[in-house]
């Protein structure tokens, strides 16, 4: 074996290395993440469903979602309290009218102000901004922890109240 | 010759020693508890961290459990390997690829302003809102996987060519 080969075939060492240990590394991986997903017990399944009705759903896998038309009529008959799940920034721009906030990061130190007039309604409507946005589900989660069962979501509740021209709050 | 044999002797073929040395493996080893760290809480919360990967919104739902489901393991054995020093250029690629791909996923949901808890040490959403630190942590962790990549692919095989070429004279000269 002369020195050049020797050399040359150090040289290109690292790229032909990595050639087979990049989709070894990837399989492993695979490998294992199906695998001990199949054997425990908290495992997902591999194609999750990640439909809305899926999403917003409570612990016991009942939809939580209240479609806008029900949500109209309760608020016109003022028989819910809506709750903006958003950052506090966001509620003081605009809101549903009436609606409270309850910040979902700091859920817990608006709750207990929120308590009085979360008891006193038949219903809670909880609302954040977007399709894919999850405070609302998060906090309806948390108000049913806390012994509310009348809590339902609204999803993607700001702009689809907005854009029925539905009461708002604005203070820009 | 003398002198030759006796740098071959101080060190054998594949080692990195000097000043250069010292940082390449001072950053190996950290870049490798990163990944491992990174690993460990995502691999217990399967269902949460998968939740913070729908949340960024970037790929298509069937593919968010699977991604969910390999991406700690994937770190964890990065992590594996850069610690204990073995199929290093593999490794030490898909570690830059990753990051990268990590960095533009916060940089592009920064721009389009979605609120997303990152998910990248901790499933917990307590962990706050993936904000500008973030991206620049993660470009510090990138700036050390790059150096890392540069360092494997073309100063550790020079000076492995060099060692190599030594031993190849010293045992032509012995023989």
């Amino acid at each position: 074996m002369g020195a050049s080969f020797f050399k040359i075939a150090v040289r290109d060492a690292p790229l032909r290395q990595s050639l087979w240990q990049v989709p070894a590394l990837l399989a492993l991986a695979l490998f294992l993440a199906v695998s001990t997903n199949h054997w425990r017990a908290d495992g997902i399944p591999l194609i999750g469903d990640w439909s809305t009705e899926a999403r917003f759903s409570d612990t016991s896998g009942d939809s939580m979602i209240i479609p806008l038309e029900r949500a109209r009529q309760l608020f016109k008959e003022e028989a819910a309290v809506f709750v903006d799940a958003r950052p506090a920034s966001q509620y003081e721009d605009d809101h549903i009218q009436g609606a409270l906030n309850i910040p979902w990061q700091e859920a817990d130190s608006y709750f207990m102000d929120a308590l009085g007039r979360l008891e006193s309604a038949q219903a809670i409507i909880t609302y954040c901004d977007g399709e894919s946005c999850d405070l609302s589900h998060e906090l309806a989660l948390f108000l049913k922890e806390m012994g509310f069962d009348n809590v339902h979501v609204l999803v993607n509740g700001w702009t689809v109240w907005k854009e029925a021209g539905l009461p708002v709050m604005v203070n820009k | 010759m003398q002198k030759v044999d006796m740098n071959s002797k101080k060190q054998p073929v594949g080692s990195v020693s000097g000043l250069s040395g010292v940082v390449y493996h001072a950053l190996r080893l950290l870049l490798g508890g990163i990944f491992l760290f990174a690993s460990y809480d995502k691999i217990l919360h399967p269902e949460a961290f998968a939740q913070a990967v729908y949340n960024y919104q970037i790929l298509p739902d069937h593919l968010v459990n699977l991604a969910a489901l390999i991406l700690p393991w994937l770190e964890l054995l990065l992590g594996l390997c850069l610690i204990a020093g073995v199929w290093l250029p593999g490794t030490i690629l898909i570690s830059t690829g990753l990051l990268t791909v990590f960095i533009a996923a916060l940089i592009f949901n920064q721009i389009r302003g979605l609120d997303i808890h990152c998910g990248c040490f901790s499933t917990e959403t307590s962990e706050g809102p993936a904000g500008i630190l973030t991206v620049i942590r993660d470009l510090f962790f990138w700036a050390i996987s790059i150096y890392l990549t540069l360092f494997i692919f073309l100063v550790r095989p020079r000076l492995q060519r060099a060692e190599a070429g030594e031993k190849e004279s010293h045992s032509k000269a012995g023989a």
